[in-house]
């Protein structure tokens, strides 16, 4: 099992991206598809998580040098972001307050498990800090994990529609505004509007992080 | 010539792994400085602003990091399939509260989504307005 998990992640995962690059659908995302290809290949093979996990934990370990990655982006983009700093500043605020507090609402409003409702929370910035934050406000790292796709998946969705519907001019509110509700994986959908709104997006996604990190822990322990 | 090719691109292969290995080694340097001082702020975002430092002050060139990085970020889904696989060992939970959890996923972000780009745009029409008033204000003192 030493190499197993590592080696049957590799494999789904790139055949999923194949499968992605043939039929692009979104549904078809390759996070998706992997995940319910290992999840069916342990149960078949009726391998628990804890064991996948003892060899497939060298990849998790890769996400923290992907988070120290990001400070190229947002190196080379530097420019935009100080010609912008105000829309990014204001609108990314208001954005995180809105995230962290409207998952708390909606979740207490529903009656869901505190454990659901502090995973949640977090779930709009890039995995590896969204797993820090719920880490830090005693969430289930795991669970946020998988909220944070369902997010960025929703916002691929739901984000071209609303562009249109509050008739955003700006690339900036174009780009933070996938940036901020789907990340990583709304950045890419926002590159195909332009280059600026990519960039700007992926900005977002960075700033994002930061500001969710300081508001998080203080917005969830008055909403307590 | 197809072996040239090969050999540049077995090159390339292995400056990004080399990339690779210098930021496994500055978030390790990272988390164990956090851990350390006892600071609660997650190493990678300590990693974050010091790599961006870094660049800034011209210590490290770009070129030094930027196919390792590249890659990273561009694989990073593999990097989180094994947390989210973990989902297994909460299967009850999801099938119990999955489409309330849905719920909140999708109002939550076309909430954020509608909040984020609405101030962005309002921030920007300001700003555009001002920078057009500032242009434009001779001529306006001469209307009036």
């Amino acid at each position: 099992m030493r190499v197993l998990g590592i080696l049957l992640t590799l494999a789904c995962y790139a055949a999923c991206k194949w499968l992605y690059r043939r039929v692009h659908v979104v549904w078809l995302n390759p996070m998706i598809t992997s995940l319910v290809a290992i999840v069916a290949l342990l149960r078949i093979a009726h391998i628990s998580y804890a064991a996948y996990d003892m060899s497939a934990r060298w990849l998790t370990a890769f996400l923290g040098p992907a988070t120290v990655a990001f400070a190229v982006p947002l190196y080379r983009h530097f420019p935009v972001l100080k010609a912008h700093w105000p829309e990014f500043l204001l609108s990314l605020t208001f954005g995180s307050a809105t995230g962290i507090t409207g998952s708390v609402l909606l979740a207490r409003l529903l009656r869901l498990n505190h454990i659901v409702v502090t995973s949640v929370a977090p779930r709009s910035v890039t995995t590896p800090i969204a797993m820090d934050i719920s880490q830090a406000i005693g969430g289930i790292p795991t669970l946020t994990a998988v909220f944070v796709i369902l997010t960025g998946i929703t916002g691929v969705i739901v984000g071209p529609w609303l562009l249109r519907l509050l008739r955003l001019q700006s690339p900036v509110a174009r780009g933070a505004l996938f940036g901020m509700g789907s990340h990583g994986i709304g950045t890419a959908r926002a590159f195909e509007y332009g280059a600026m709104e990519g960039t700007c997006s992926s900005l977002a996604m960075i700033v994002a992080a930061f500001i969710t990190l300081a508001l998080a822990p203080p917005l969830v322990n008055a909403l307590g | 010539m197809r072996s040239v090719l090969e050999a540049s691109r077995l090159k390339q292969a292995g400056f990004t792994a080399v990339q690779i290995a210098v930021l496994y080694g500055m978030t390790a340097l990272c988390n164990a400085a956090v851990r350390w001082l006892h600071l609660s702020v997650p190493g990678s975002i300590v990693g974050v602003l010091l790599v961006f430092l870094l660049l800034k002050s011209g210590v490290v060139k770009l070129s030094w990091l930027e196919r390792g990085a590249d890659f990273l970020i561009r694989e990073l889904l593999l990097f989180f399939i094994p947390s989210s696989v973990g989902v297994m060992a909460y299967a009850h939970l999801m099938k119990q509260d999955g489409l309330k959890v849905m719920a909140v996923v999708v109002v939550g972000t076309a909430l954020v989504m509608t909040v984020t780009g609405s101030v962005a745009e309002l921030v920007w029409r300001v700003r555009n307005r001002q920078a057009n008033d500032a242009r434009t204000e001779p001529n306006e003192v001469n209307a009036s």
